[in-house]
């Protein structure tokens, strides 16, 4: 018993000693605002450089990174590849051992911790920000510094089948919300459809649907100098109103199963219109078969009080700052973002370019459906990249479930879900 | 960081030997004390060396042990009293001690509390209806069913090997509104079943039924064990003292019977209290967060980077299972 009491207090005291080593120095975290990073040397590219890369992204790479290897003779690439599901943690332990690679592929809501654990590398000017689509290079953008580039792109637009829209009486998607409305309803009453669109009604990743129609009435979703989450503004309000009474009309389902149907509804016309990304194209005419790929055509998200806007996500690349062959990280990333190797990738694994330029390539430019893609990109806009983002909107998320199921007060809804962002705070 | 892989139902770990001890085996004949019948001097210093030799051969298991168990629960309890968030752990101790913050932030949190009584939920109905179809089918396997008893027990005990990810796809179809299984049979006998996974009052009905169906092979081999160890004269005995099957149950199976339900108890209302991988596959905490579980909003909150909030509601998580425990071994205790 005795023993057991010093041990015990041995360790309390262990404890104590250790419990008052710590505490937050200064404000740590979050470096000056508006950074960029020191000149990268000319000429060629020299040394070992290690990449991770995720997904399909992972797989494919090296088929890319033989090119720079060509261009720069005794440069080695070494690609990893990463499944999604593990990456984020893999990057956080990598982070916090100091063992990161020297460049990586990022998913775009990653930028705001990364970069606030100080782990990132500024971009250096010799990297031209203007070269990408706004929205795109928004993404790589903490507290107006930018961190990397925008590797590829996808946005948001209306999928519809046209051979039920034809019967519904509409040759083109209507470029307002309520004529999308008016078709959508038309779908259900001249075309037999048992859903006009679909829409995800709440849940994870819901925001992505609404925010599309709240970016186009001209919605921030910051405020007071980009200091603050901004959901509550009578923009994001009027969308979701207008999101809503697609459910209260019964125009969308409000009971979808959990893991949505999307591709089989889509092709036996169950729900012939929806609102998702590019990669639906190839799911839908895998589903369809031949032939499908005449059926349906997508359209712009209609124009609100200040255009048409969409959501653009996608992934960036960042060299990390504890990297041994700096110069060579960002040559690699500069050779990435090059329009030629932009198109070249799209020919590689269908991923859209950040690059406006590599658009003019003639394998994206001949494709109608991607041209769609292509205006939208221009316009489309990306959440603000604070630390806590995901956390923040997952407390919209869930309001938005009870404005679409139960038919909750939107401006109630709106406003716990900005207090709830209050409370959580920006993490900057 | 402890609880988020919590395996439902299924005692982590070996299997300890059942605390139900086949009787008229003496379990107190140990071999102490048959010594060699050295002096006293001798037996002290040979003691001494194998207590040397046992601490040594200890030792591996000790370091491995303070290092990968001790150290992460401290760490972690450490951490359930300072404001760390992901972007610390670089500089782990370079946080704020925020004293019970976020323990009273986790209790205030409507979320975590909805998560909570969730949890209850699942738990003061999912064990007793595990515990029910697994005694009932042990006791079925033990008396009822005589020919492919293997094949039945194996057949039961299949859902709790089986993964997870392949059962909630399965579940899923059978689940689906319209057009599952569940719902067409309920519909032959002109009932219209409900939107089981798509509505929040329904929910979490399907899941207690998809866990209870996971789990109770475990409790059932366990049962089935516990039943054959009751002896068989006893049986005998009481029978020809005119007791019935039922009142044989009661009075004598049940009795024996209790380490066994006790044990049963135990592990299943640990595992349920951690229920993460139902809600995980299934529902993601939804719809309306019906099936949101304290370990799975802990985990979101590890996966938002809270990593102090986290690990208090895993501390939380933690004292709730110890007093439940206590209290079951309590309530189930032997009575002498």
């Amino acid at each position: 018993m005795r023993r057991t009491t010093v041990i015990s207090v041995a360790c309390m005291t262990a404890a104590a000693l250790t419990v008052t080593a710590c505490g937050r120095g200064a404000e740590d975290g979050g470096s000056a605002a508006g950074q960029t990073g020191a000149a990268v040397s000319t000429g060629k590219a020299t040394g070992t450089i290690t990449v991770w890369a995720m997904g399909a992204e992972g797989d494919n790479l090296s088929k890319l990174t033989k090119d720079f290897e060509a261009a720069n003779p005794g440069v080695s690439v070494k690609v990893t590849s990463i499944p999604w599901a593990a990456a984020h943690d893999k990057f956080t332990t990598a982070i916090t051992a100091g063992k990161t690679p020297d460049v990586a592929m990022v998913g775009t809501t990653w930028m705001g911790e990364f970069a606030g654990s100080d782990a990132i590398d500024p971009t250096p000017a010799q990297i031209d920000k203007s070269a990408f689509f706004e929205g795109a290079q928004k993404t790589t953008e903490v507290n107006g510094t930018s961190y990397g580039i925008p590797w590829y792109v996808e946005t948001r637009v209306v999928f519809y089948r046209t051979d039920l829209a034809k019967k519904a009486g509409y040759d083109t998607v209507p470029t307002d919300a309520a004529g999308l409305k008016d078709m959508a309803k038309a779908m259900q009453t001249k075309a037999g459809a048992k859903w006009g669109i679909g829409l995800q009604a709440g849940g994870d990743g819901s925001w992505q649907t609404l925010m599309p129609f709240a970016w186009s009435e001209g919605a921030d979703l910051t405020k007071d100098g980009g200091k603050k989450y901004n959901f509550d503004s009578p923009e994001v309000l009027k969308a979701t109103q207008y999101y809503q009474s697609y459910f209260t009309d019964g125009i969308s389902n409000k009971s979808a199963p959990a893991t949505p149907t999307t591709e089989p509804d889509f092709v036996n016309g169950t729900v012939p219109m929806f609102i998702s990304g590019p990669w639906m194209m190839s799911a839908v005419e895998k589903v369809g078969g031949a032939g499908f790929k005449d059926k349906y055509n997508v359209a712009p998200i209609p124009a609100g009080s200040a255009g048409s806007s969409s959501f653009v996500g996608g992934s960036n690349f960042v060299v990390f700052k504890n990297t041994q062959n700096r110069d060579t990280a960002w040559k690699f990333v500069q050779w990435l973002a090059e329009p030629k190797v932009q198109s070249k990738w799209y020919t590689i694994s269908t991923d859209l370019p950040s690059v406006k330029s590599a658009w003019q390539d003639p394998a994206l430019a001949s494709d109608k459906k991607l041209a769609v893609f292509g205006k939208q990109l221009e316009t489309a806009k990306a959440p603000p990249s604070f630390p806590t983002w995901e956390q923040a909107v997952k407390g919209l998320d869930t309001e938005l479930e009870k404005i679409t199921k139960t038919g909750a007060d939107p401006a109630t809804g709106l406003k716990t879900a900005q207090q709830q962002a209050d409370s959580i705070g920006t993490g900057m | 960081m402890t609880a988020q892989t919590g395996t439902t139902g299924s005692p982590t770990g070996p299997v300890t030997p059942l605390p139900v001890t086949a009787p008229g085996r003496p379990d107190h004949g140990s071999s102490r004390g048959a010594g060699d019948g050295g002096s006293p001097g001798r037996v002290g210093s040979g003691r001494r060396r194998e207590g040397r030799a046992a601490w040594i051969l200890a030792i591996p298991f000790c370091l491995l042990f303070l290092a990968f168990t001790a150290w992460p629960v401290v760490q972690s309890l450490f951490m359930s009293f300072t404001d760390t968030k992901a972007k610390d752990l670089r500089h782990p101790f370079s946080v704020n001690i925020v004293g019970f913050d976020n323990f009273t932030k986790a209790l205030s949190d409507p979320i975590f509390r909805k998560a909570a009584a969730n949890t209850a939920y699942f738990v003061l109905v999912g064990v007793p209806l595990t515990l029910l179809l697994a005694l009932a089918a042990a006791v079925a396997l033990d008396k009822g069913i005589t020919r492919f008893r293997a094949v039945f027990r194996l057949g039961f005990y299949m859902p709790v090997i089986t993964s997870i990810v392949a059962v909630a796809v399965v579940w899923r179809f059978l689940l689906q509104d319209p057009g599952g299984l569940i719902n067409t049979v309920l519909g032959w006998f002109g009932i219209t079943g409900p939107n089981w996974l798509g509505d929040p009052n329904w929910s979490m009905p399907a899941l207690i039924m998809m866990a209870a169906w996971r789990n109770f092979g475990t409790g059932m081999i366990i049962f089935l064990a516990g039943l054959q160890a009751v002896p068989a004269e006893l049986h005998e005995a009481a029978a020809i003292d005119g007791a019935g099957a039922v009142k044989r149950f009661r009075h004598v199976t049940l009795p024996l019977l209790r380490p066994t339900l006790l044990f049963v108890m135990v592990t299943t209302s640990i595992g349920y209290l951690q229920v993460f991988e139902e809600p995980f596959v299934m529902t993601q905490g939804g719809p309306l967060n019906s099936t949101i579980t304290v370990t799975y909003n802990t985990y979101q909150q590890f996966g938002f980077g809270n990593y102090g909030l986290a690990s208090a509601m895993s501390y939380l998580i933690f004292v709730v299972i110890a007093i439940v425990t206590a209290l079951q071994f309590r309530l189930l205790r032997e009575r002498s």
